[in-house]
């Protein structure tokens, strides 16, 4: 029985959430326009909270997402407002989230620099390279190109009896393929399962031969890859780029793994479970501003929400 | 009558049965050994005396009432105490405060710590168990691991009060302690014997119980198999009641002939740990290495796996320079590991068997891609796991869930997983039961049989000279010299590592 609650508590407080919603806002909540609405409100926060697994599969994590996102939204503005092409702004974008990751996993992988403090340290240090090379303006207007901000507003028509029934958003859809891609590789492929065991023990996959200071910044790498995607999704989405935007991702990104970890027995992160923790987050967050909560009173709540849900999956923790 | 009685106890772990109508008593101040191979069920009924774990039933009583031990607080307060192989020890404080850990100190002023009077109800703490040579005042951390569980037994003296210690739960308590220091810890037992409390002494030792304990239990494959008091049995009868037959010859012997060619071979190797190491390893050759503690058997076998950088010297395998740079390039070159702290350095506990099995073949059991085949995986860790005989509720069960016998299977199948040509062996039989012991021997002759070279180290002499043909003596970091294990003795083989 406890076990039960242990390993659905958090699934059964979702469903919880959602009846609740349902049962307030009879009229608008349990619509498919507004669940699409909700998946495109949570597919930033999804990309990285996805790739976020990554690193915390080893036992790892990484603070810099937000501030990585942000930076990647700057360096696609700040080429398109020199005239460069939509690609090579977003080729570079992401070359800076790989980039980026790469100097993470150096730090703790190379260098030994605890997880924490490592990207405490690039947390600040890509925020500032973001506000120097914006020089902490917002870029938007005429500098952000149509085809880069309409893909925002697009998304694939489904028509039912001939007329346009729902559109559904291409930022959703990206945020589900990064999931199905993130799944396969933590899943199915022997790069994940090694992630996996350097979780479980480091200095024994060490000694069974698993390469694990070069998958280690390879998994960094990858998390600073789904930062940058995030960010210059976001930055289509409100078309525009300032050098703060993605400061709110990194908490929700870490309490959406936290949230799906309480979910797997061993309190491993799962990227499945991940997504619950994103639902979840982005639910509470979509429903109460219908409610007209107030933000803050919303924060508390979402606080409270992740303590309870981390504190119920640890009940009899220590019986067994 | 019984101080405690425990019976009809059983427990299962997602359906592995670890105990099944287990029964133990406890006569008062005996000293009662509990004894079995890993997996017999030692351990479990131990978590469930201590109220770490929940029997699925259990019938307690104490002094003839029935009572229950839902958790650690309630075992307390039944006066149960436990000595556990790994202490619980802080080691930044004193003695004096570790032995006080947990009660409140002596004040002065009514705020600040009176230190002189809380040194001295440690100090008579130690006392009371006639140890004098312990400084109350050092760090813990700079005691002796012998010194260390004195410590921890005086501790729970001063706990007294109400809740009186009233049987000690010892597990393995001389594992990792000198033969002085054992000699140390039987005198305390005597004393806290004659002071009217009980010891229930789980040990692998046979030579300690015959010595110390009055009465033996016997557990096999999770049930009681028999109670006798030690005057009126011997070593054969308790081995044999253990194992379920007669163990006479314990090293399977050599059926094939070493081969001729030479597939290892080591010169002038220098580590930061160990220096002038060179030796010869044929095809079908076991090489031990033996000496004293921290000589620097295991550091030869990390330089060999590419863990210690070689800082001298070369290795070649099959007449070809290797530069083990590492592990993995290690295992790619077909050589295989075992760690000497198998929890530690071995396993991923909290992950399946599968998992821990397949961990260095996961590229071969891959298609391209790296796209791992399930069905591939599965067949791998089945046959391996079945090779190694383990005991198990199948591949996906957790590793912590193993007994330590089955746990070095484990890690055995892994080993053996591609067909290794060196396989190196960092202590292979540590803290494994007789049975397992034996499957474990049968394994690496059948692999060096095979044509596989093994280089092993062991504490256990006479399993040194059971197994390998010949034994490379370390001393100090430096290699004293290579002898035949022909006609060897265990006695020969000890004095060979002192001057």
């Amino acid at each position: 029985m406890i076990s039960l609650f242990k390993r659905y508590g958090t699934l059964v407080g979702f469903i919880a959430i959602v009846a609740f919603f349902w049962f307030n806002l009879p009229d608008t909540f349990m619509t498919a326009r507004n669940w699409l609405n909700i998946s495109q409100q949570i597919s930033m926060l999804a990309v990285v909270a996805f790739t976020m697994t990554f690193v915390m599969v080893m036992g790892d994590f990484d603070l810099s997402v937000g501030s990585m996102a942000s930076l990647s939204g700057i360096t696609a503005a700040l080429l398109f407002s020199q005239g460069y092409p939509v690609a090579a702004g977003v080729a570079a974008a992401l070359a800076m989230g790989i980039l980026g990751g790469f100097f993470n996993g150096f730090l703790v992988s190379i260098l030994g620099i605890l997880p924490f403090v490592a990207t405490l340290g690039t947390l600040t240090m890509f925020s500032g390279l973001a506000f120097w090379l914006s020089d902490g303006k917002t870029i938007f207007g005429r500098d952000i190109p149509k085809t880069f901000s309409g893909f925002a507003r697009g998304g694939v028509d489904i028509e039912l009896a001939g007329t346009l029934a729902l559109k559904i958003p291409y930022l959703s859809i990206l945020a589900l393929l990064v999931l199905a891609a993130v799944w396969l590789v933590l899943e199915q492929t022997s790069f994940g399962r090694r992630l996996y065991a350097i979780g479980g023990n480091y200095e024994a996959a060490r000694l069974a031969g698993v390469k694990v200071r070069r998958l280690r910044m390879a998994a960094f790498a990858l998390t600073g890859f789904g930062a940058a995607i995030g960010g210059l999704m976001y930055a289509s989405r409100v078309a525009s780029a300032n050098p703060t935007q993605g400061s709110g991702l990194m908490l929700d990104a870490i309490a959406a793994v936290f949230l799906g970890m309480t979910m797997s027995e061993e309190g491993e992160p799962r990227v499945l479970a991940t997504l619950v923790g994103v639902l979840i987050l982005g639910v509470l967050d979509n429903g109460l501003t219908q409610m007209s909560v107030d933000s803050y009173i919303r924060e508390i709540l979402v606080g409270a929400i992740i303590l309870t849900a981390v504190a119920s999956s640890s009940v009899g923790k220590f019986r067994r | 009558m019984s101080f405690l009685e425990v019976a009809h106890v059983s427990k299962s772990y997602s359906g592995a049965i670890a105990l099944k109508d287990a029964r133990l008593d406890i006569a008062p101040g005996e000293v009662h050994a509990l004894m079995g191979e890993n997996g017999a069920g030692k351990s479990t009924i131990i978590k469930i005396l201590a109220g770490v774990t929940a029997a699925d039933s259990m019938a307690a009583t104490i002094d003839g009432k029935p009572v229950t031990i839902s958790d650690a607080q309630e075992s307390y307060r039944h006066g149960l105490r436990f000595i556990h192989q790994e202490l619980n020890i802080v080691p930044h404080l004193s003695v004096a405060e570790n032995i006080m850990l947990g009660l409140p100190y002596p004040r002065r002023f009514g705020a600040l710590v009176d230190w002189s009077k809380l040194n001295a109800m440690a100090r008579a703490a130690l006392d009371k168990l006639q140890v004098s040579h312990i400084d109350t005042r050092i760090k813990a951390a700079r005691l002796s691991t012998g010194d260390q569980m004195l410590m921890k037994i005086a501790a729970t003296l001063i706990s007294a009060g109400d809740n009186m210690a009233r049987l000690y739960v010892m597990d393995e308590p001389t594992a990792a302690l000198t033969g002085a220091e054992s000699r140390k810890l039987f005198q305390v037992i005597e004393e806290l014997k004659q002071s009217g409390a009980s010891i229930l002494y789980v040990s692998h030792r046979m030579n300690e119980v015959m010595e110390i304990c009055d009465r033996v239990t016997v557990f096999r494959d999770g049930q009681t198999i028999a109670t006798r008091n030690l005057s009126d049995t011997d070593k054969n009868e308790v081995i044999h009641l253990m194992t379920g037959r007669d163990v006479k010859d314990s090293y399977p012997p050599r059926r094939t002939a070493v081969g001729e060619e030479i597939l290892l071979e080591a010169k002038a190797l220098r580590t930061v740990q160990v220096r002038d190491v060179g030796f010869q390893v044929n095809r079908g050759e076991i090489l031990g290495i033996a000496g004293l503690a921290d000589a620097g058997q295991s550091a030869v076998l990390l330089a060999l796996l590419g863990v210690d950088r070689m800082q001298a010297g070369q290795v070649t395998i099959h007449g070809s320079p290797v530069a083990a740079k590492n592990p993995s390039a290690a295992w790619r070159n077909h050589v295989a590991y075992i760690p000497r702290e198998r929890r530690r350095e071995g396993l991923m506990l909290q992950r399946r068997i599968v998992d821990n099995i397949n961990l260095p073949h996961l590229q071969k059991l891959s298609f391209a891609a790296g796209l791992l085949s399930r069905r591939r995986e599965r067949r791998f860790a089945d046959a391996l796991g079945k090779k190694v005989r383990l005991k198990s509720g199948g591949m996906n069960q957790a590793c912590y869930q193993l007994s330590g016998g089955n746990q070095q299977k484990v890690v055995f199948a892994r080993a053996l997983g591609d067909a290794p040509e060196l396989l190196l062996l960092d202590e292979p039989t540590r803290g494994v039961d007789v049975g397992a012991k034996f499957d474990i021997y049968t394994l690496i002759r059948e692999r060096s049989a095979e044509g596989a070279a093994v280089v092993m180290t062991s504490s256990d002499l006479p399993e040194l000279i059971g197994m390998c043909d010949r034994i490379l003596i370390m001393r100090e970091g430096a290699q004293h010299s290579i002898i035949e294990t022909d006609g060897l003795s265990p006695a020969d083989l000890l004095a060979k590592f002192y001057d």
